[in-house]
């Protein structure tokens, strides 16, 4: 007998084959003893497994094998909660940290920008070297920085230093 | 609302309240089917404490997983198939930590019972209630742990083929070939043919 037709006598035994072929499997049963003889054994041993599983009892008391399994169960749920929430604070506080920096950095630059712009407008400031009678004007939107001298000077101070140092006609 | 009677409430009404949190309905469904679980679990692993554990372990789950259960079989099936998960993931894990023996890949094969003559005396007529169920624990106990968990699943929960199939992600094929050997070296041993 083949593997294919032991398989197949099994199949027949388990109630898995096709109808067609559960009839042809029948018919061969018939006329042949040794397969007859196999199916036999096959089912006195499925009967035998089916009707004397070992009968076990749990070799515990139902108190103690519960309190594992609640400890087990109160140990892992109470976790799962609290990582939620704490989870989501640090989520929030993982964007909102580096969004409200970039947000207090773009203020300031914002802020800077206006107060040396004054807008639209270009700001003249005057120089430190008000007694040489110069003057700087800066343009932020041209990128630009004018330096106006005056010559001669139109000050006191100017007019005293020129006169010490320019000869006398 | 009326409170349940634990002791007497159906697996049903005991699942509804075991999925909105209540914990002591849960507790009488483990005492109602613990000892199921736990042969489940030993027929599979053949050692009580791995029986133990993972039969404790299937009801952690179980509390995990409550909502997911449906009522499309009944509780008592649905724990079940969940030992008998763990079981073969353990099985797994356990068999990639060690070689096959020789006698196991000749068992894979088919090995010796391809060639053993029929037995054809019956095993439940020849011996006593006891005696045989001795016998059967400790045949189950020679097999490798393919053979006797198709049994298991085949004989115990009367899975068909395609489904112990997908249960333990190997062919049909594969699993009617196990079935065979599995039978008829379960008849030799029943049969005292194959030294114990």
């Amino acid at each position: 007998m083949s593997d294919e037709q032991q398989l197949k006598l099994q199949a027949f035994l388990d109630g898995e084959l096709p109808e067609g072929d559960a009839r042809e499997v029948a018919a061969w049963l018939a006329r042949d003893a040794d397969a007859a003889g196999l199916l036999g054994e096959l089912k006195n041993t499925r009967n035998a497994l089916k009707n004397f599983e070992p009968a076990l009892k749990l070799p515990e008391s139902r108190e103690f094998y519960w309190s594992k399994i609640k400890r087990e169960i109160e140990r892992t749920a109470p976790v799962a909660t609290p990582a939620r929430s704490v989870s989501l604070f640090t989520l929030l506080r993982r964007i909102l940290v580096p969004v409200g920096a970039v947000a207090a950095l773009a203020i300031a630059g914002f802020i800077t920008v206006h107060s040396f712009s004054g807008g639209q407008h270009p700001i003249a400031v005057n120089s430190l070297l008000a007694d040489a009678g110069a003057f700087t004007y800066r343009d932020q939107a041209q990128g630009m920085t004018v330096v106006w001298l005056s010559y001669p000077a139109e000050n006191k101070f100017a007019e005293k230093s020129s006169a010490d140092t320019l000869p006398a006609k | 609302m009326a409170e349940l009677e634990y002791s007497s409430a159906e697996d049903a009404a005991l699942v509804r309240a075991a999925q909105k949190g209540d914990m002591d309905a849960f507790e009488e469904l483990v005492a109602r089917h613990r000892d199921k679980i736990y042969a489940r679990a030993f027929s599979m692993m053949r050692n009580e404490d791995e029986a133990t554990d993972l039969s404790q372990e299937a009801w952690v789950k179980g509390w995990q997983r409550l909502a997911q259960f449906q009522g499309d079989s009944s509780f008592a099936t649905w724990i079940t198939r969940i030992v008998i998960n763990l079981c073969l993931d353990e099985l797994r894990k356990q068999k990639r930590h060690r070689t096959e023996s020789i006698e196991e890949m000749d068992e894979e094969t088919g090995g010796v019972e391809r060639q053993m003559p029929v037995v054809t005396t019956n095993p439940t007529e020849r011996l006593e209630r006891g005696e045989l169920r001795q016998r059967i624990d400790r045949a189950l106990d020679q097999m490798s742990h393919e053979h006797r968990t198709v049994l298991v699943l085949h004989e115990f929960e009367e899975m068909e083929y395609k489904e112990i199939a997908k249960t333990m992600g190997c062919s049909i094929g594969t699993v009617m070939s196990r079935l065979f050997y599995a039978r008829r070296k379960l008849a030799a041993l029943l049969a005292d043919l194959k030294s114990q």
